[in-house]
């Protein structure tokens, strides 16, 4: 089994992992939300967002190496879209030389708010996972309104992204061993077989499973026995956080009004 | 590859999310009409398979590659509205467990490759189904360039969103997104004929959008289907 991925230390005893599901989700979406409408100027504020997380991390004994290579994901995406709009001419704003090169005020002003908002996002929503096993996880957003049958359909996604991942890498190994080299784009079709077979192979072991399921007596609901309430500190943790980060969000206006800029 | 937060702008993430939010609900609507109970374990072990099959990769073209994506094959096997739903549980995991697009941009990303890259393409599809001759070839044909279409479409409607929202504009981004998907989209292409045509032969009741009427001679190949 190479489940290397998955939500790795979300069993590591801390304060942070004992909080409820609901507190830490909310808390964690409002941060992501109120660091993505932030104005791009305002430095303070990201860096203010940054050091939330930053003590979160330390509190919850979470890696900040494991968080670093989650991080590295949303980094093609940065390259690909965003990293060459500092070169190209802009209307508003100056530029820089640097080297004979000339990078643009408003490019470079875009470069930085995508790379800092995105970065934050995975960040956030990996320390998010580390910290909540996934059961409980998938429960608190059942109970915060996500459709229930979603949650069921996920749930049992994730119960069988092992096992699917596992056939996958087997089938990936016998083809590498009888020296399938890709090249050239029509070698996609071995790829093509290899996926029929595993879609054939995943649907009847869905139809297995919920005739295994049916004699049960599974009755189209999965039912769950974990019963939290909520605690006085999760309301103080996620009020103070997100008082904090609504305060964070609005300094850039709050600095502009009392100060003039 | 998904758009990470921080990307699109909040008219772009409402306005991709309110259409999202409205077809995966349709979905669950659908898909308690049509599976019941069956629903959970079939489009879980479903969404499963996406997630996995999107981890091969095929050769594009001077070293780099593609990944497979999957979201036309899942509305040719399911139907419109229940692989629009599959693809949306495929991007909340990722999402979720591997931060892999934006918490914010999750309507986005759904939008792109549930909604235009599944339902959309799936009735352009039916427009060039019904207009190739109706065989197992024509069939066939109609998959391979809807299933292309739909990675380069998507692509495209990525590149739209970030143009509205002012990130990049639309003379620069759009090129560079299609341009790399229509390579992409071959191998695509390729992959979904071969997935459609092998299901075809082993389990035909699984390919909903095919009617076999008129069409004789489907051949029947045992032992495709091994393992446990």
């Amino acid at each position: 089994m190479k489940h290397f991925f998955i939500d790795k230390y979300s069993e590591v005893k801390s304060p942070i992992r004992n909080l409820d599901a609901r507190a830490k989700i909310i808390t964690f979406f409002s941060l992501i939300l109120l660091c993505v409408t932030t104005p791009p100027k305002a430095l303070l504020a990201f860096g203010g967002y940054y050091l939330i997380l930053a003590i979160m991390l330390v509190i919850s004994k979470v890696p900040l190496s494991f968080i670093l290579k989650r991080v590295v994901i949303a980094i093609p995406f940065i390259l690909m879209v965003a990293a060459f709009i500092p070169f190209i001419g802009a209307d508003v704003g100056g530029s820089y030389n640097l080297w004979g090169i000339t990078l643009y005020q408003r490019g470079l002003l875009i470069l930085f708010n995508v790379t800092v908002k995105a970065l934050f996002g995975v960040a956030a929503l990996t320390l998010l996972v580390s910290t909540t096993p996934f059961d409980e996880l998938m429960e608190g957003l059942k109970k915060l309104g996500v459709p229930k049958v979603f949650i069921t359909i996920a749930s049992f996604m994730y119960r069988y992204i092992f096992v699917v991942v596992d056939e996958t890498m087997r089938m990936k190994r016998a083809r590498d061993s009888r020296n399938f080299e890709g090249r050239w784009i029509w070698q996609a079709s071995a790829v093509g077989h290899m996926v029929a077979t595993l879609f054939l192979r995943s649907y009847e072991r869905g139809e297995r499973v919920y005739s295994a399921m049916l004699s049960r007596g599974y009755d189209g609901e999965v039912k769950s026995l974990s019963e939290h309430p909520i605690t006085r500190k999760d309301i103080i943790f996620t009020l103070f956080i997100i008082s904090t980060a609504v305060l964070l969000n609005l300094s850039y206006a709050l600095i502009k009004l009392f100060i003039g800029g | 590859m998904h758009i990470p937060d921080g990307f699109l702008d909040v008219k772009t993430l409402a306005a991709t999310a309110a259409m999202s939010a409205a077809a995966v609900g349709y979905g669950l609507k659908k898909a308690n009409e049509e599976l019941g109970d069956k629903q959970v374990p079939l489009l879980g072990v479903t969404a499963a398979f996406i997630f996995a099959a999107q981890m091969l990769n095929f050769p594009v073209a001077g070293g780099t590659s593609g990944h497979f994506l999957g979201a036309f094959l899942a509305a040719v096997l399911l139907g419109p509205w229940l692989s629009c739903l599959t693809i949306a549980v495929v991007l909340f995991i990722q999402m979720l467990i591997f931060a892999d697009g934006g918490l914010l941009a999750l309507g986005a990303n759904v939008f792109n490759m549930g909604v235009i890259g599944g339902i959309l393409i799936y009735y352009i599809f039916m427009v060039i189904k019904s207009s190739l001759p109706k065989s197992r070839f024509g069939f066939l044909s109609a998959v391979a360039v809807s299933s292309w279409l739909s990675v380069v479409i998507a692509s495209a409607a990525c590149a739209l969103e970030l143009a509205l929202s002012g990130t990049s504009p639309l003379n620069v981004a759009l090129p560079a997104m299609a341009g790399v998907h229509i390579l992409i989209g071959i191998g695509e292409a390729i992959i979904t004929t071969v997935v459609v045509g092998v299901v075809l032969n082993v389990r035909p009741d699984l390919v909903k959008t095919y009617d076999s009427e008129g069409i004789s001679g489907t051949k029947t190949a045992g032992g495709v289907v091994g393992g446990q």
